[in-house]
Order: structure tokens, then sequence, then C-alpha cells
């Protein structure tokens, strides 16, 4: 124990004369803990989020009583089944409202009297729930205290919205089960949404005979189902939490070099004391106990440190987060973090794993050393050449290994494990690439000169120290490299499919009062108008997921460029005739990359007249839509689902100069203004919706590069702190500064070309895999990859700002620290 | 105390063929008893001062430290041996460069749990380090660093001192003043001490002397 208590007190001391090492550990630590839990934190708080979600108005929600065709429950429907005595059952209103200010408003409404005492358990609010206030004029709407801030509303404001209405006045106020949504009485949300439905009913868990008895007692139109709102949601979303997991995942492996690397140094640096110790009789176990506990130490600090910036990290990617989560998904994050204990301590284990194996490896190699090493430098650099020749053959082994079960993948989880392979083989395999450069350098630079023989001598002595670095480096260049292709890519295809999908000019929403037999029977109106699409929908359950059914005008101009991705032949005539015997519909891709529905596959839908059969003629491109989704012509659509409500009704202008005319005609036929929406208005929405998705990974990416510097600069500075000496020599023997630096820094800039130039190809393999593996996988969406030079060349330079301010940063700390290292040459010869 | 019955060792060359460097040494060491060991540069005194000390392995032979063969005990066994029956001091000094001059001296008696503080009041004052005990190795001239080495060896009074060439480093002036508090305080500790160096004169501080050559031991007698 004394020894242990002696080894400890000499190890550590070394971080008390050489600070920033310890600097550059934590900052390895942190940087690639922080990431990591910052994604999981915000995981977590989105699973706790849906969870809540299924939690409004009452954990007991087991079940809902929906209409058959989604439009909603009637209050008379509600009224008979509370007559019949079923106290289980409280109406629900959910909706979204837009402010004057265009900021989305999520609302959600019960009848509070109806509230079985039950659901109202877990409120813990202080203001009584069921009071007159809320449910009398004016009324009152509670805002969570976030969403108000979020929004700017002030206690007792009456909003205004888009539509010129206003909410009642703002009460700062949360029920614990209201979620990111504000709550309202059934009577102002259904005047403020315009509807006369409630969106479904509620039901608190039932007996097995009173479940059959409400069953037997609804109307026909109407059906029991199970609650499976979160469990919907946490399907759709999984996507894009994975996704996000293996992001930060990612990071947290650069991490792990980093910290590997830095223990690495710091081992090496202490290589006399831990020899002196063994000399002085502390036994090889101890030692290891030692810095085992050293590891220990610095992983719970680091670690803690970690998860705390990762903490302050996920409410700034929150926003971002919970706005594509909306906008993909229609999901509601809370904006305050909900913390899971689990998640934060799996995070925890986790981070410790990674850090003891990156801590363990390096020690176990330097204990393994005689007591006293011969320390020349022929002999590093033979053991220094096995290391390399080992990492080969498993990057070979790996490389191998990804090939062979490439074809066997079939979940994005695998996906994930293939990319960690492919950019784990590439890692191992760059020392034996930078090796073989100086081997090159050696061949091509002229024999019989010295400076060129002392400059590959050079490098040889720099490979070892650089070489985890480097690895960092070329992950980190892979990874954005393969992100931003993806991301270039997918922007491109997007604004493409964008430009066919939305062709027309104006697109009037399906909830306006806007009667285009009106616009029609307008004879002005053939002066303007070129053509007209209208188009209607139902949503459907199929396969326990949800399906959209989208009608449309086959002979409106965007129903005839519909470009398919897979279809049979004289698809589009086919399914624009309509009249044929086979229901022939177009289905989205992701029907056939995600629930592997194939071309000439019949789908057994419910119709009111019950299961009806639809055969899938083609596929189409649908991005950004989490839901299958099948496309039919209007009068089939009408012909089996005769209440399919409206979606929207787009309209072509023969000529732009007559948009003005055109939104006077609009009024004149009943719409409101923001009734309609200009083509290019979606257009920049749809982009900037996909802007946002893509902000959170483009954050990830540069904190991935962040990561990779601090490897880079604390291997510069390691390196630094351990030649000092011989720097030092140098001067003493007569070398300049421009030729110390031309030997210091020339393999350095070498080797960083090399690995941006080993960056490319495996960036490209990284993108293809993410594009046609991984995101077709995640969300069912395929797209052709599109290369682009820019972002290799922005990393190129964003690399070298790194080097040039680290070889800033290295000269002048040689300025500082040379006087002393050769006064001390002096003083020791 | 320490005996070495038979000891060979050979080390191969770049060439692959194995060159004997000792070649059945046989050599005993009293407790208490001083010797020096002399021989040309490369003869292999370091060599045979790794093997005492368990740092190497003999090719074959016996080496016996208090009655007890080290070559069959584990290298857990053999850190105890160091830590509290072997000392050694390098020419290299092996001082640990974070850790202050008081630490250092300190830290091996520590390690051995047998920490006296008058012996360590004496040491210091002789061996002149009194002012140095708060500055770390390297603001410490050479000849300071090995007196710190020395009172590390010694302030746990262990059994056997193995020094390799401690003056080495040290001019002339330093190192007979370094030799001659060694010798005068092993004495003091009770200690055995195995000393390598280059020179008679510093051989002549000790009791015996033995000259390596070829492989193997002779005794020499030295007159001051
Ligand atoms: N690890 C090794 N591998 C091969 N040969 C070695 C090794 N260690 C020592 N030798 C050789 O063994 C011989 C003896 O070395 P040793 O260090 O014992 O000499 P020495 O007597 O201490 O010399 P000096 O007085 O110069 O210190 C030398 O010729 C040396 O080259
Ligand atoms: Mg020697």
């Amino acid at each position: 124990m004394k020894g242990l208590g002696l080894s400890l007190k000499a190890l550590l001391s070394h971080y008390w004369c050489y600070p920033w090492q310890a600097l550059f550990l934590i900052a390895g630590l942190c940087a690639g803990v922080a990431l990591w839990s910052a994604v999981q934190i915000i995981n977590g708080h989105a699973r706790a989020s849906y969870e809540q979600g299924n939690q409004v108005l009452g954990a007991q929600a087991y079940y809902w009583i929906r209409a058959k065709d989604e439009t909603g429950v009637s209050t008379a429907d509600y009224a008979q089944l509370r007559r019949q005595g079923f106290r289980e059952v409280y109406p629900v209103v959910q909706g979204v409202l837009l402010s004057a200010k265009q900021q989305a408003i999520p609302i959600i409404a019960t009848d509070p009297i109806a509230l079985p005492v039950q659901a109202i358990q877990t409120n813990t609010s202080a203001t009584e729930f069921n009071g007159l206030a809320f449910m009398q004029a004016p009324y009152q709407a509670w805002f969570p205290p976030s969403l108000a801030r979020e929004l700017g509303v002030q206690v007792n404001e009456r909003l205004l919205l888009k539509d010129g209405q206003t909410m009642p006045p703002a009460l700062l106020q949360t029920q614990t089960q209201q979620g990111r949504q504000v709550l309202l009485d059934i009577a102002p949300a259904l005047s403020l949404l315009k509807r006369d439905k409630l969106s479904y009913l509620a039901v608190t868990q039932l007996s097995e005979p009173e479940k059959t008895r409400l069953q037997q007692s609804l109307p026909a139109h109407l059906s029991l189902v199970e609650n499976r709102q979160s469990v919907d949601l946490s399907q759709l979303t999984q996507s894009l939490h994975t996704q996000l997991s293996a992001m930060s995942l990612l990071s947290f492996a650069v991490g792990l070099f980093i910290v590997f690397n830095a223990v690495r140094f710091s081992l090496w640096y202490r290589r006399p004391t831990l020899r002196t110790l063994r000399l002085m009789g502390v036994s090889v176990s101890t030692l290891s106990l030692a810095i085992a506990v050293e590891t220990l130490v610095w992983s719970l600090v680091g670690s803690g440190l970690g998860l705390a910036l990762g903490y302050l990290l996920s409410q700034s990617l929150l926003p971002t987060v919970s706005s594509s989560l909306q906008s993909l998904y229609g999901a509601n994050l809370g904006s305050d973090i909900i913390f899971q204990t689990r998640t934060l301590l799996w995070a925890w284990l986790l981070t410790l794993g990674g850090l003891i194996l990156a801590l363990a490896l390096p020690l176990w190699q330097q204990l393994r050393l005689p007591v006293l090493p011969s320390n020349t430098l022929s002999t590093h650099w033979r053991s220094d050449q096995r290391t390399r020749k080992r990492l080969l053959i498993a990057a070979s082994v790996l490389a191998l290994l990804a090939i062979f079960i490439y074809p066997l993948i079939h979940q994005l989880i695998q996906g994930f494990i293939l990319l960690g392979m492919v950019l784990l083989a590439a890692a191992w395999a760059l020392p034996a690439l930078l090796a073989s450069s100086l081997k090159l350098l050696e061949y091509l630079l002229p024999p019989d000169s010295f400076k060129a023989r002392w400059l590959i001598r050079d490098g040889w002595a720099q490979l070892p120290a650089l070489r985890t670095a480097m690895m960092a480096l070329l992950l980190a260049l892979t990874a954005n490299l393969g992100v931003e292709m993806l991301v270039g890519s997918f922007r491109t295809a997007l604004s493409t499919w964008l430009e066919q999908r939305i062709a027309a000019d104006f697109y009037v929403q399906g909830s306006s009062q806007f009667k285009l037999q009106t616009l029609l029977d307008d004879p002005n109106t053939a002066d303007w108008l070129a053509a007209v699409n209208e188009r209607t929908q139902i949503s459907l359950r199929w396969q326990e997921h949800p399906l959209l059914l989208r009608g449309v005008n086959p002979s409106a101009p965007d129903s005839q460029t519909i470009s398919f991705t897979q279809a049979l032949p004289d698809a589009l005539k086919t399914w624009q005739a309509a009249d044929s015997q086979q229901q022939w519909v177009l289905a989205n891709e992701q029907l056939h990359y995600l629930a592997g529905v194939k071309l000439g596959d019949s789908l057994a839908l419910e119709t009111p007249q019950g299961p009806v059969a639809f055969q899938v003629i083609g596929f189409v491109h649908d991005y950004g839509n989490p839901y299958y989704q099948l496309f039919l012509p209007n009068s089939l659509l009408k012909r089996y689902w005769p209440h399919a409500e409206p979606w929207n009704t787009s309209l072509w202008l023969k000529d732009q100069r007559f948009a003005a005319q055109a939104e006077q005609a609009l009024l004149k036929a009943g719409a409101k203004a923001g009734d309609w929406v200009e083509q290019k208005t979606i257009k920049s929405l749809s982009l900037s919706i996909f802007d946002r998705t893509f902000a959170m990974t483009a954050a990830m990416n540069s904190l991935t590069l962040w990561v990779a510097s601090i490897a880079l600069l604390a291997a510069l500075m390691a390196i630094l702190q351990e030649r000092l000496p011989e720097f030092a020599q140098w001067r003493a023997l007569g070398v300049n500064r421009l030729e110390q630096w031309l030997v210091m820094s020339t393999p350095l800039f070498i080797w960083a070309g090399i690995t941006w130039l080993a960056a490319l190809p495996l960036g490209a393999l990284l993108s293809w895999i993410l594009i046609h593996k991984l995101n077709v996988m995640a969300f069912g969406w395929s797209m052709p990859l599109l290369w682009s030079m820019t972002p290799a060349w922005h990393l190129a330079l964003l690399t070298l700002g790194v080097i040039l301010f680290t070889l800033v940063l290295v000269a002048w700390q040689l300025r500082r620290k040379l006087p002393q290292a050769l006064a001390q040459l002096g003083a020791q010869a | 105390m320490l005996q070495l019955i038979k000891v060979s060792k050979a080390f191969p060359q770049p060439d692959g063929q194995l060159t004997p460097i000792l070649a059945g040494i046989d050599f005993q060491l009293n407790a208490g008893q001083s010797a020096a060991l002399l021989g040309a540069s490369g003869s292999g005194k370091s060599t045979l001062l790794h093997l005492i000390a368990g740092l190497d392995t003999p090719d074959s032979g016996e080496i016996v430290v208090r009655d007890q063969s080290i070559m069959t005990l584990s290298e857990a066994k053999l850190a105890e041996l160091r830590r509290h029956t072997i000392s050694l001091v390098f020419q290299q000094f092996y001082l640990i460069s974070t850790l202050k001059v008081v630490d250092n001296i300190r830290f091996q008696a520590q390690l051995s749990q047998r920490y006296d503080p008058a012996w360590e009041k004496q040491l210091v004052d002789r061996l002149g380090l009194g002012d140095q005990l708060q500055k770390y190795p390297h603001q410490l001239s050479g000849g300071q660093q090995q007196r710190v080495a020395i009172a590390r060896a010694l302030l746990h009074k262990p059994a056997l001192v193995l020094a390799d060439e401690p003056t080495g480093n040290l001019d002339e002036h330093s190192s007979e003043q370094v030799m001659a508090l060694l010798s005068e305080l092993v004495k003091q500790a009770g200690s055995a001490l195995l000393m390598v160096t280059h020179s008679r004169q510093m051989a002549s501080y000790l009791d015996q002397a033995y000259w390596l050559k070829a492989g193997s031991l002779h005794s020499e007698v030295i007159d001051t």
C-alpha cells in the first residue's frame, strides 16, 4: 500500500510540472465525452418527451375512440357515450395554431369536468384545474413557461393569430401531462381551430367486460383503438435518433484516439520515473495498480466534466433537434431537458469503458518493457515498425470482414457497425501509408545530401508520435467529407424533386373555406388560370403504421411529369386511366424500402365497405415524409372513401403577371388571406426545414474536426516537450532556425497532405454507404450520390489552418523554453 | 551476503553470433564489506551488476543474496528484494525529475518503511544537501544530484549497495568528495558495497578490488 501511494505521488507529480499535458488529457476526454453525452441526453429527453406525450391528459389514456375515416368524433357521439354511462371517456382536441408572427403553437384541449378522477391525480399544478375561469369566456390558455418564453408570450396577453383571432388570456401554468402544448378548454379550442369535431376521445383503463360493452355501444363509424401514439413516434423517430447516436459515437471514437494518444505520451514522458520506481523496488503490479488508479481518476474527472459540458451542449443543440423532429414527425419535445438517470448512467458507463480501453492499452505496452530498456532509437524504430505492420494486418482483416458482411446487412445498427469497421480499417492502415511516404522520399531525395538524410531520419523519429493524431485527423476528415457529400446530394435531390412536385403557382390549403367551383364559375377566371389540381386525402393505418392516401387529379400538369424510381411498363397512363379492372396506385419509395412492398404487390386497405386490394404500379420519391403514402386518382379515392377531406388545391397561372388578379379571385371564392401560399414560399420553407435538420449534423461534424485538431496540437506539443533537449543540441551544433523548422515541419505537412488525400476516396465511400445503405434503411429515401470537391477544399484549408496554428504555438513555446534547455545543455555536459 | 557461482552471460551480436561476456564468474562479498570492480570499457562490469540486481538473468550459474538464490524469484519478489535489500546508484542518477529533492531522498526509505529522521539529518548534513531540499533535481549540479542519489540509496540502510560508476559524470574534485562520502556513509549504514569504477584512485577507498577481464574476475591489490 505504501508503494502504491508513493508511486502515485511520483507519477502524478508529472502533471504538476507539466500542467498543459493534464489540460490536453482533460480537453480530449471532455470533447469526446461531451458530444456523445449531449446526444445521449437529447435522445433520452426525446424518448421521455414521447412518453410524456402519451401521458398528456392522463397516463390512463389506454385507448382512443377515433372515427374510422379519421374525420374526428362529433360532440353528439361523445354526448351519447357519456349518457350511456361511460365515465372513462373524455374528449381531446389537438391541433396547431399559427400566430401572427408565423410561429406554430401546438394546442391541446379537454373538458375538465369530464376528466376522470384518475386522469387528474397526477396534476401537480397549484391552480385548480377545473376552476370556472378555465371553462368560461374569456377562458384561459395555459402556456408551459418554457413555451411562453420561446414565443415571447406575457402573462394575460391575448396572442394574436394569423387568421385574426386571438387566444384566451395567457396563464403561465402547467399541468404535468400537457407537454409542450397550450392547454385550453374544448370550446375555445374548436373555435380557434375552426373545427366542429373532437380529435378523438380518450379512454382510461377498462376492465375486459367494460371494454366489450364500450365496443358494442360504439356507432359503426367509430372504433376503439389502443393508444399507440408514443409507440408510433418512437418507431418513426428511431432512425433519426440512431443517426444522431452514430454521429456522436464517431466523435467519441475520435475522442478516444485523443485519450489514447495523450496517455501514450504521458507514459512515454514518465518512462524515466517508471524506470526509477522499478529500480527502487516497486513491482510491476503495484505500478499497474497505480496507473489504474490514475486512469480511474482521470476517467471520473473527464467523464464528469464531459457530461456537464454535454449537458450545456445538449441545451444549445436541443432547439435544432426539436425543430427537425417537429417538422419531420410532428413530435413535440419539451424545451426543458428531462434528465433520465438511466440514460446518464449508461452514457457514463460507456464513457468509462472506452476510456479504460484507451488508457489500458498503452499502459500494457509500457510495462511490458524491461526495467532498463536499451533506449536506443533503433530499437524504438524497430518496435514501431512492428506496430505498423500489426496495424496494417488488422486493417486488412477488418476490411475483408467488412466486404464479407456488406451483403448481409439489413438493419440500421448493422449498417453503422459496417461504417465503423470501414473507418477503423482506414485509420489503422494509415501509419503504413505514412511510413511508405518516407520511404518514397528516401528514394526521391539525393542520397548523398546530408540534409535530406537528416530530414528523413527525423521524419522516422516523429512518426510514432504523430501516428495517432493523424489517424484521428483521418477519421474526422472522412466523416466530414462523407456527411458533406450526403447533405449536398440530398439537397440537390430535394430541390430537383420539389421543382417537380411543387410545380403550381399557388397552393390553397384544404382547411380553407375556398370553393373551387365558385372560382371556376367566375367568367374572368379563364383569363388567368391555366390549370388546377384539386387534391383530397384520407389517413388510415396499414400494418400497424400510419398510411396516407392522397387523391390527385391525374390530368393536372404535375401529374403528367411524375418521375418514377421504379415502375411497371406504361405505368403513368395506366394509373391515370383509373377505370381499369385493377385499382392501381403509386406508392412512395418508403413503402418499398421500409415495408418491403414490391412493384405489382397488392395492399389490402380498409374502406368503409370492407377491405379492398390496391396494386402498386410505380414508386416515387417522397423526401421528408416519415409516413407511407399512396397516390391515386381522385375518382378512385372518392369511390371507396366518399368522405375524403380536402388536402389542397393547386393553381397554375397563364402568366406570372396575373398573380395579383389571381389572389383577388381567391378572396372572392371564399379563401382568406393566409389560406394560400406561393410556390416559392413552400420551396424555401421545405429547404429551410431541410437545412435545420442537417444543422445538427453540421454542428457535430465541425465539433469532430475540433476534437481532431486538439489531438494534433497535443501531439505536436508532446513532440516538442520530448525533443527540447535535442533541439537545444541542434542549436548548439549551429543549426539555424529555418533549417530546424524545415526538418520539423516538412514531415508534418507531407503527412497531413497524405491524410487529406486518403480521406477523399474514404469520404466518397462513406457517403456512398450513407446514401445507398443507411439513408435508405433509416428513412426509405433514395437519391443519387453527387461528388463535389468544394467541401474537400474547405477541409484542406481548415486542416492547413489548424497545422499552422499549432506550429505557431509550438514556435512560441520553443522560443520560451529553448534558452533554458540550452543552459542545461551546458550544465550537464 | 552475496555469492556468485559460475555465472555466465553472452550477448548476441548484430550478425547473430553469441559473444560471451561473463564466463563462469565466482565471487563472494561479506556483510559490511566493500569491493571495487575494475575493468576495461565493454568488459561486462555493468552487465554483472545488472545480473546481481535481478535486472537481467544469467545464462547459467547461481546468484545468492542473503542465502537466497535470486534466479527463481518472481518479478514481484525481485521488486521486494530491490526495495529492501539492494540499493542501486548509477552514473545517470535516475532521480524522479518531477519530485523535489527531499521527496527523492525519502522515496525508497518510505517505500521500505524504514525511514529514520535522525539518520536522514546526518546524511543530508554530511552530503551538504541542507539547502537543496526544496529544489527540483534539474536545479542541481551533477555532483549534487549524485549526492541526492546516494542519500536515497542509503537512507533505508540496505544490506547491499550496487554502484555503477557513480562518479563517472563528475569532475575529479567532486568525484573524490563523493567517493569519500560514499565509502564513509556505507560503513555507517552497515551495508556491503560493490562498486564499478574506472579509477584505481576510487578503488583504493574500498576493502578489496577485482579486475574483470575476458569474462573472469581477478583479485587486485591496490596500493595507495
Ligand atoms: N543488450 C545487449 N545486447 C548486446 N550486447 C550487449 C548488450 N548489453 C551489453 N552488451 C555488450 O556487452 C559488453 C559488456 O557491456 P557492459 O555494459 O557490461 O560493459 P562495461 O564493462 O560496463 O563497459 P563501460 O565501462 O564502458 O560501461 C559490451 O561489449 C556490450 O557491447
Ligand atoms: Mg558500464
